[in-house]
């Protein structure tokens, strides 16, 4: 199974290139879970799943042991269940599970991180291939939200900030926890010297190398999936993108 | 931070992170303005909404909406009408800004006379005033 997550600098376009991801690989017959961690959530909408608001309901957990989680799944309601019972339904069979939205009560919001936590932590890993959205920035990857992955992405634009957000990012292989591998997508390349450009500044395998595309802009504005347009540039490199990715892990296993 | 420091004539100007957790977390009445970026999409636009929200619950004096990579009339008029009760500044999709980035340099040392740059221009002496 591919456990991958995504994550990289706001704006550098992790929920494009993650829900389009997901669902190609989930055309390869694959079962796939999308796991979107930002509170600001904007997967569902590359997903192509028309809720962008997909909160955990309240009465999902119950306060947890003394010395343990705050909240747990309520007796009886395991990992499978919640998945079954709870995860958005999208196009391609994609399943996705949203962590919270920073605008819903706080205690909705901490009651479902706690719950996508637990979720994530306790899920068959023989069950799902996971494709995951971290927020913008290095707060959560650095705090260990990435555990589910084996390989995390970073995706980076040919842009400074973008490369120094990348940069931070890729110490997290110095925490205990990090995702075996840490590898680089490069995203809107258009100018022949940029993926050299970011080899140079990361000095980590570039997996993927995704043009700067005028239909992903167009896609964004009407709320749209970018795969839904059909394929071009950008949906044709991120299909390269799970070539690679596959056949990296068909050669491990 | 910002509460504690003195109000003399010198203008401070923050670039908080990205979404509405900073945000919640300044005390109340902490600025003179907020400006709160979107670009016309669905998605930041409905962040915009939330910004604003939380702004003006927790009296961060006036609140200016600032239309960010307006590509053409129907992304301006997109914004304007969502925050149809406030101020809202558009700056324009700019090449020159996308190639100051790519270079990690100052959109306005890079291209003073850009549209993006003088549209920003005008935002400053609109605060001003």
């Amino acid at each position: 199974m591919i456990r991958i997550a995504f994550a990289g600098k706001g704006g550098s376009g992790k929920s494009s290139v993650s829900g389009t991801f997901a669902r190609l690989l989930a055309r390869r017959d694959r079962p796939v879970l999308a796991v979107d961690s930002d509170p600001l959530p904007g997967m569902a909408y590359s997903l192509g799943i028309p809720v962008d608001d997909h909160p955990t309901p309240d009465d999902v957990v119950v306060e947890g042991p003394e010395g343990g989680p705050k909240w747990v799944l309520r007796p009886g309601l395991d990992a499978a269940g919640f998945i079954d019972q709870y995860a958005a339904a999208g196009p391609d069979d994609v399943r996705y599970l949203q962590f919270g939205n920073s605008w819903g009560h706080w205690s909705t919001l901490q009651r479902g991180q706690h719950a996508w936590s637990q979720v994530v932590r306790e899920m068959d890993p023989n069950a799902w291939n996971v494709v995951g959205d971290l927020p913008g920035g290095t707060r959560q990857a650095m705090f260990g939200w990435a555990k589910y992955a084996d390989v995390l992405a970073l995706v980076v634009e040919p842009t400074a900030k973008s490369i120094q957000v990348a940069r931070r990012l890729r110490n997290i292989t110095k925490a205990e926890w990090s995702p075996e591998h840490v590898v680089v997508v490069a995203n809107r390349i258009d100018h022949p010297d940029d993926v050299q450009r970011i080899h140079d500044a990361l000095e980590r395998p570039i997996i993927g190398a995704i043009p700067d595309d005028a239909a992903v802009t167009a896609a964004d504005k009407r709320a749209a999936a970018p795969l839904d347009d059909g394929s071009g540039p950008f949906v044709d490199a991120v299909e390269q993108l799970v070539d690679t990715v596959e056949s990296s892990y068909d050669a491990v296993s | 931070m910002l509460s504690s420091v003195p109000h003399t004539d010198t203008i401070i100007v923050a670039d908080l992170e990205a979404g509405i957790g900073t945000l919640t977390r300044l005390p109340e009445q902490a600025v003179e303005h907020t400006l709160v970026i979107v670009e016309p999409t669905p998605r930041s636009i409905d962040v915009g909404l939330r910004a604003v929200q939380v702004a003006t619950d927790r009296g961060q004096g006036s609140v200016t909406v600032v239309a960010n990579k307006v590509a053409n009339d129907e992304d301006d008029a997109r914004v304007r009408s969502t925050f149809a009760d406030h101020t809202v500044v558009a700056v324009p999709a700019d090449r020159v800004v996308v190639r100051a980035d790519r270079e990690g340099a100052s959109p306005l040392d890079f291209g003073a006379e850009s549209p993006a740059v003088i549209a920003i221009g005008e935002l400053a002496q609109l605060l001003t005033q």
